[in-house]
C-alpha cells in the first residue's frame, strides 16, 4: 500500500487547518487519496488520474482500467430513491432513520481512491445542501464527510430530529485515521447516519441513552478493528434551515481521549449535551431570505464559546494506563475504516 | 427583401447556436453516465480487494494472537 509522505510534528497546525477544509481525506491513514474539483462529468484529467491511482493500488495493475474503461457490458446501476414521506404517514422517526441510511448505503462506499465531491467544511450550510443535492442527483459512490452533508439535508424536514457532527481520530500502527458520523439525537435518544468501509462504525439506531453511550459503542467498535480511539470531536447541532448561511460548527468539544478517564470523558460529553441543547456558542445567523429561528432559544448568546481544554481539566487521580501498543501491520496492509 | 434577410441570418444562428448547446448538453449527460457506469464497475473491483486484503490481515492477526 502506498504511504502518505506527510511530515508530522511542525506540520501540525496545517493538518488541522486542512482537516477544517475537509482535505484529511488527502492522507486516509496514510495512503494518498484525491478529490475531484472539476464537477461532473469529470474532466479528462481527473478522470485520467483516478485510473492511474488505481493502477498503482491495485494488484492486478492497469488491467483493471483495460477491463472496465470502454467496456460495453457494464451492468446498468439503478439509481437509488430518496426516501420521501407524506404529513399525513405515520412512519416513526426511527423508522425514517433507518430508511435515510438505506438510501445512504445504496449509493455505496466509494473505494475507487477518488473522491467525487468537493466539500469544504467551512462552507455555508447553504452551500452544502446544494452539494447534497448534486450528490443525490448525480448517484455516485461516497465517503464519510459526503454521507455526513447528504444526511443533514436528508433529516431537514423533520425538526424534532437534531443532528450533530461527530468525528474520531484513530491510530493504527502508527497512522492516524480520521472519521465522521451524524450524530442524531431525538426523543431522548442518541443515534448516528453515516456511512464506512466498515459496518460498525457507521448507523447507529436511536437507543442510546446518553451521548457517552454512543461513543463508548463506537470505542468499542474500532477495537474490534486494532484502532485505538485517540480524540473524539463533536460539534454543535446543525440548523434545519437549508438556505442558512451559518457555518456548521464541526467541533464545539474536542476530548483527548487518551488523557481523560472513563468518568471525565463522559462528564465532558454530558456537558457537551447540555451545550448542544442550550446552543452556547456563537449565535447564529438568520437566512437572509427567510427569517427563521433556530430549532432551540438562544441562551446567554454573549457567553463565551466554552471549549473543553487541557488547562482547565483538573488532573485525574487516577491516570489511565497507557494502552497496549497496537499489533503492527502486516504486509504493509492499513485498516481503514 | 434585403432587411428580411438580415433577419434570417440571426434567427438561423440563434437556433445553431441552440442546436450546438443541446447536442453539447447530450454528450455531456451521455458521458456522465458512460462515468457512473464505470464508476461502479471500478467500486466493485476495489470494494473486493479491500475486503479480500481485510479478511487476509485478520486471519493473519487471529494466527499472530493463537
Amino acid at each position: 500500500m502506498l504511504r502518505s509522505t506527510a511530515s508530522v510534528g511542525g506540520d501540525a497546525e496545517r493538518e488541522e487547518e486542512q482537516e477544517d477544509e475537509g482535505d484529511e481525506d488527502l492522507r486516509d491513514g496514510g495512503v494518498p487519496f484525491f478529490v475531484n474539483r472539476s464537477g461532473l462529468p469529470l474532466n479528462a484529467e481527473t478522470w485520467d488520474r483516478m485510473w492511474r491511482h488505481v493502477g498503482r493500488i491495485h494488484p492486478e495493475g492497469d488491467a483493471v482500467a483495460k477491463r472496465i474503461r470502454g467496456a460495453i457490458d457494464l451492468p446498468k446501476i439503478p439509481i437509488p430513491s430518496v426516501p420521501t414521506y407524506q404529513p399525513s404517514t405515520t412512519t416513526s422517526i426511527p423508522q425514517r432513520l433507518e430508511a435515510i441510511q438505506r438510501y445512504i448505503r445504496d449509493l455505496q462506499y466509494n473505494h475507487t481512491g477518488t473522491q467525487f465531491f468537493e466539500i469544504k467544511k467551512s462552507r455555508p450550510l447553504t452551500a452544502l445542501m446544494d452539494i447534497a443535492k448534486e450528490m443525490i442527483k448525480e448517484a455516485l459512490p461516497i465517503k464519510c464527510l459526503e454521507a455526513v452533508i447528504l444526511g443533514i439535508y436528508l433529516t431537514n424536514n423533520m425538526p424534532t430530529v437534531e443532528r450533530f457532527p461527530l468525528s474520531f481520530k484513530t491510530q493504527f500502527s502508527g497512522s492516524q485515521f480520521r472519521h465522521i458520523v451524524l450524530g442524531i439525537h431525538s426523543g431522548g435518544r442518541f443515534g448516528a447516519l453515516g456511512i464506512s468501509r466498515r459496518e460498525d462504525l457507521m448507523y447507529k439506531p436511536l437507543e442510546f441513552k446518553t451521548l457517552a453511550e454512543l461513543v463508548a459503542e463506537y470505542q468499542g467498535a474500532y477495537q474490534g478493528y486494532w484502532h485505538t480511539l485517540r480524540k473524539v470531536k463533536i460539534g454543535q447541532y446543525v440548523s434545519h434551515d437549508p438556505h442558512s448561511v451559518e457555518q456548521i460548527e464541526w467541533k464545539h468539544s474536542v476530548l483527548d481521549v487518551d488523557k481523560l478517564s472513563k468518568e471525565e470523558l463522559r462528564r465532558e460529553l454530558e456537558r457537551h449535551t447540555r451545550d448542544m441543547r442550550l446552543k452556547i456558542g456563537k449565535a447564529a445567523p438568520s437566512s437572509p431570505t427567510k427569517d427563521r429561528k433556530t430549532g432551540s432559544p438562544l441562551r446567554n448568546p454573549g457567553s463565551p464559546m466554552r471549549r473543553n481544554s487541557r488547562s482547565d481539566r483538573r488532573p485525574s487521580g487516577d491516570k489511565k494506563s497507557m494502552e497496549p501498543k497496537p499489533p503492527s501491520d502486516l504486509n504493509g496492509y492499513q485498516i481503514r475504516v | 427583401m434585403e432587411s428580411a434577410s438580415r433577419k434570417e441570418k440571426p434567427k438561423q444562428r440563434d437556433t445553431s447556436t441552440r442546436g450546438d448547446r443541446a447536442k453539447q448538453k447530450t454528450a455531456q449527460q451521455e458521458l456522465k453516465h458512460r462515468q457512473r457506469a464505470e464508476i461502479y464497475a471500478l467500486n466493485k473491483v476495489m470494494t473486493e480487494l479491500e475486503q479480500q486484503q481485510f479478511e487476509a490481515f485478520c486471519k493473519r492477526m487471529q494466527s499472530k494472537g493463537e
